[in-house]
């Protein structure tokens, strides 16, 4: 628009009254300067007089009309000006000729100003009143400005909306709510990790007024830089900013809470508050300011650091806001089931870093920068403290009643559970891992591992799954029965075992640790056998004192009896993997139809048929009901 | 506990060392020692407060660091930072974790930590409140723009006025009724479009930005006497151990949060309380005590007439604004620019001291913040200490 600022149009006389006197006296000059009758000197002196004359008329004329020119010039502008006072459309409403003709008025007046203000007779009456008039209508267009300018950004703020924002999940993310200890075999974290990925376009900066009008915002700019109203301008343009993304969280289901408030949340309210702010953090940071930085430099960015302070200005007071909440959870009391919200937290922070520093890149940016990098790194503190303390809770999970049937334990499945889960997230973990001490001193565990050559994580995990077998071992002494125990600790521990093999964690904990793990659970199972079966294998054991028919027929009804008792338990216990329970039921069958088998063989002539309870077969089958988690009876047989 | 129980963890073993160490009487009086010197040291740190010293140019005391000014404030900010510092040390710093699971402290740090998340809402409240000062400021600056300007016309005093009214207008937002009729404000109405009366709100300088920053039930005036309520003194004569440290620098800490409140724009004042007891026999607590007197005077006087605020800058800056207005309306009549002429110098002095302390003190609560969210971390780390010690590793 600096075009306009042209030169004074050129002067033409207008005073006609003064203008014919002074010609008149020329004339007359001239006319007696041609006289005959006049001599040299007289001539001379006339001319004098004409010059004089002729140059006063000059610089009269031209004051007098600098003046009327000016008075008309405003006039004209001020018309131009008035004619929207009463008008209650916007002015780019009716065009943008309209517009740049206002505009254009604006910077008529501001020119006449300038021009009366350096006029040496500025003080005269007449003058003075001039620039009064001029600074008025001036004011007035200003205000005028000012209010088209909040006006056409209110109306054409562009309503774009995140995909997620019409859906309703936020308020009730069930998925994510489900408590890990009741999880079965279903990783708890997968599921609500990341749920709002892949939905967010949040790759493109939106345009937040929509880009026709950015010209004539800048316009209004410009003119009110020009005429150094840029205070309000700043004020108003940023004020409006300010507030548009107070709406947005409102939008966005922001709520502003109180840190106070929000400690004294319950866990599953304050997780789907998260879920909220994650996902405003995301956008508000990626898109929304990233559109609104590049509207402020659009529109502000040739007046030098302005733009960066308005935007620095507009958007500090929301960012504070949503860093608070932030801090308010890193603050919260730790519980293990925060830690995958907390790393998730973590994680969107960390990654949107550099976007905050190249955004609050600029000197008075800095407070947002450094504000947001220490959330990142109390977030950080807090995801690495309620790993640590988690590792604590297993090894101190208090072992009070045992597990019925022998079946896996909660915990075994919590924490399995948990660290399956925690894998998606290992690249973080390895980081805020990195040289922390793996609380080994809970656990004086034999590590026959070499775990030099594995991450932070891997070593972690392996400590906790080592705090998990010292725990589990704790339990396993809660059973009275010493089989039921060696079941137990089968179970428990081929889950793990399992658990490990079937994922991701198979990567971290390697080939070693299975060998070794599942070494540990087939040596349970064997003292299980021996437990249980050795001492009934010894009555059917040809010891070289069989050859007396009663002590056979003792041992025999020993047997009996002993098989008869097992089957009464042991069916009642569970192995919930069918493999492991075909397993352990072959290898009893191996051992114990072998010796049973021979036994009859050798002795059934010396029992009597009919004295013996069961074929080879038959108790085969036997064996098969063990292990199923329903107890089962036999006929009594050892009163026939 | 004794060192008998050789099966302790590796925890357990260090707490023994440590109440070894604490138990030795040598200790005990550095203890009681430190203890001293904290309370002269918080003593001195707002007797200075109170009386700040005559600076080496004469300065009168109403001077640089008025009671109540900026400058003042962030003499308080670090006064408290100072104290913060020191009472950590003697609470936490080669402390027995067990003697925070004792009568008194275990009633004593669940409220200590309760008051500090409090003060950390208030932080909060607070910085939005300078923020709210920062556009004031801009507002002010506008006036002084215009009113600088010579010769003096119209135009000027009307962009004078316009700015003045809109500073007035927020500086009342409790009680909107009263200055909203008198503002001459161009409301321009765009009709026929839905934003109309948004748009109508923003031109008077009603942005919603100025508007509080917690849910509107939260009060600062609640959160005040909740933080007070439970401040007892220690009771009987000889206030040993950690309860006469962790009294103290509650004090310390209700004071100052009272005293941001008392000054700054914050959501919800009303019924703020004038004092909260200290009993005037502790030799401490007299020059906080003086403080809370005359701050709580300012506050009677003010809260009658509905306030924005008893820092001195803004009470000034009020006054300033309404002299100018009323300038600005006789303006017509009267050629008389002297007095205008002094107003204006001092506002724009006023401006220039906003400009320069704001932005530092605004960090400077964000730095109280901080430094309350790091203490509480370590207190409860110690608490989680004394946890862990009171269920026995069985390893």
């Amino acid at each position: 628009m600096g075009d306009v600022m042209g030169d004074f149009a050129p002067i033409t006389p207008t005073n006609e009254c003064e203008e014919h006197v002074f010609i008149a006296a020329r004339h007359m000059l001239k006319a007696l300067g041609t006289s005959k009758n006049v001599s040299d000197d007289l001539r001379r002196l006339l001319a004098d007089v004409d010059t004089h004359l002729s140059r006063r008329t000059q610089i009269t004329a031209n004051m007098i009309d600098v003046t009327r020119e000016v008075e008309e010039q405003l006039k004209f502008a001020q018309e131009k000006i008035m004619r929207w006072e009463s008008n209650t459309s916007t002015i780019w409403a009716s065009g943008p000729e309209k517009a740049s003709d206002y505009l254009q008025a604006v910077y008529d007046i501001q020119r006449l100003t300038a021009s009366l203000r350096s006029s040496p007779s500025s003080s005269s009456g007449n003058q003075k009143e001039l620039l009064d008039r001029a600074h008025s209508v001036f004011q007035m267009a200003m205000e005028r400005l000012e209010a088209e300018l909040l006006h056409i950004l209110a109306q054409n703020q562009q309503s774009f909306e995140p995909e997620y924002l019409s859906f309703h999940s936020c308020e009730e993310d069930i998925v994510s709510n489900v408590s890990i200890v009741s999880t079965e075999d279903e990783s708890i974290g997968n599921t609500s990790r990341r749920d709002s990925s892949g939905t967010e376009s949040e790759d493109h900066i939106v345009d937040l007024v929509h880009p026709d009008l950015i010209s004539y915002i800048k316009s209004i700019a410009n003119v009110m830089f020009a005429s150094h109203y840029d205070q309000e301008f700043c004020h108003a343009f940023t004020n409006f900013w300010k507030d548009a993304l107070d709406g947005y969280f409102f939008a966005l289901r922001i709520d502003k809470l109180s840190i106070e408030g929000l400690l004294k949340m319950e866990w599953n309210c304050l997780n789907g508050k998260i879920n909220k702010w994650i996902r405003a953090v995301k956008y508000v940071i990626r898109v929304y300011l990233a559109g609104e930085k590049r509207l402020f430099d659009q529109v502000l960015g040739e007046f030098g650091s302005v733009y960066s302070t308005c935007f620095v200005e507009a958007s500090k007071g929301p960012m504070l806001c949503l860093l608070n909440f932030g801090e308010a959870v890193a603050i919260g009391i730790r519980r293990p089931e925060k830690l995958f919200k907390l790393l998730h937290m973590y994680e969107v922070l960390a990654d949107l870093l550099q976007d905050v520093d190249s955004l609050f890149s600029s000197e008075v940016g800095s407070f947002i920068r450094t504000e947001f990098h220490e959330l990142v790194m109390k977030l950080g503190d807090t995801v690495r403290a309620t790993f640590m303390d988690f590792g604590h809770a297993v090894a101190l999970n208090p072992s009070t009643n045992p597990c019925s049937k022998g079946v896996i334990h909660p915990l075994t499945k919590y924490v399995m559970n948990y660290i399956n889960t925690i894998v998606v997230y290992a690249c973080t973990l390895n980081l805020l891992l990195d040289g922390v001490q793996d609380g080994a001193e809970l656990v004086p565990f034999a590590q026959n591992i070499s775990l030099d050559n594995f991450c932070p994580l891997a070593h972690h995990l392996r400590s906790l799954t080592s705090y998990l077998e010292h725990n589990l071992d704790d339990k396993s002494r809660l059973y009275k029965d010493s089989s039921l125990k060696h079941i137990f600790m089968m179970n428990n521990i081929h889950y793990m075992v399992q658990k490990v093999r079937d994922s991701e964690l198979v990567t971290l904990f390697g080939g070693e640790w299975i060998r070794e793990y599942t070494a540990k659970f087939q040596q349970h199972a064997t003292s299980y056998e021996r437990v249980t079966w050795s001492s009934a294998l010894s009555l059917l054991r040809d010891d070289g004192n069989t050859s007396r028919k009663s002590i056979l027929k003792e041992r025999y009804r020993g047997f009996n009896i002993y098989l008869e008792e097992v089957y009464k338990i042991q069916t009642g216990w569970f192995i919930p993997d069918t493999e492991l329970r075909k397993d352990l039921r072959i290898s009893i069958s191996q051992n114990v139809i072998h010796a049973y088998q021979t036994f009859i063989g050798k002795n059934s002539s010396v029992i009597g048929e009919k004295h013996i309870n069961y074929t080879a077969d038959e108790l085969e089958n036997l064996i098969l009901d063990f292990f199923e988690g329903s107890p089962m009876r036999l006929p009594s047989t050892h009163n026939k | 506990m004794r060192a008998t129980d050789n099966q302790g963890s590796f925890l357990n073993r260090i707490s023994i060392r440590r109440n070894q160490v604490v138990s030795m009487d040598g200790n005990h009086e550095q203890e009681l020692e430190d203890l001293e010197l904290f309370q002269k040291h918080v003593a001195d740190r707002f007797s200075d407060l109170l009386l700040p010293k005559p600076s080496s140019d004469g300065d009168s005391p109403s001077g640089a660091d008025a009671l109540l000014s900026i400058a003042w404030f962030r003499k308080l900010l670090d006064a408290f930072l100072c104290c913060e510092a020191e009472f950590k040390a003697v609470l936490v710093m080669g402390r027995d974790p067990a003697q925070f699971a004792k009568a008194p402290l275990d009633r004593l740090i669940p409220e200590l930590l309760d008051r500090a998340v409090k003060a950390l809402d208030v932080c909060n409240a607070i910085t939005h409140g300078v923020e709210m000062l920062r556009q004031w400021k801009k507002l002010a600056q506008i006036a002084v723009t215009a009113l600088e300007q010579r010769p003096i016309g119209e135009g000027q005093v009307r962009r004078a006025k316009k700015a003045l009214t809109t500073l007035l207008t927020s500086m009342a937002f409790d009680e909107k009724e009263s200055h909203h009729g008198k503002s001459t404000d161009r409301n321009w109405s765009f009709g026929r479009r839905g934003a109309a009366a948004a748009n109508k709100d923003k031109t008077a300088g009603n942005f919603r930005s100025l508007s509080w920053n917690f849910a509107k039930s939260w009060s600062a005036s609640k959160q005040i006497q909740a933080m007070s309520s439970n401040l007892i003194v220690p009771r009987g004569g000889e206030p040993t151990g950690l309860a006469l440290p962790v009294y103290v620098m509650s004090t310390v800490l209700v004071f100052v949060m009272w005293a941001l409140v008392a000054a700054i724009p914050c959501q919800e004042r009303t019924g703020l309380p004038t004092h909260f007891p200290v009993p005037r026999q502790l030799g401490w607590a007299q020059p906080i005590i003086g403080l809370q007197e005359k701050i709580g005077e300012e506050w009677k006087k003010k809260e009658k007439k509905g306030t924005c605020g008893l820092l001195e800058e803004i009470q000034r800056m009020e006054k300033l604004s309404q002299g100018l207005v009323e300038f600005a309306d006789g303006f017509q009549f009267s050629a008389e620019t002297d007095d205008m002429a002094a107003m204006v110098a001092e506002l724009a002095a006023i401006c220039e001291k906003m400009e320069e302390g704001l932005v530092p003190l605004q960090q400077q609560v964000r730095e109280v913040f901080h430094r309350i969210v790091r203490s509480r971390a370590e207190v409860l780390d110690v608490l989680d200490q004394v946890g862990k010690l009171s269920t026995p590793v069985p390893y």
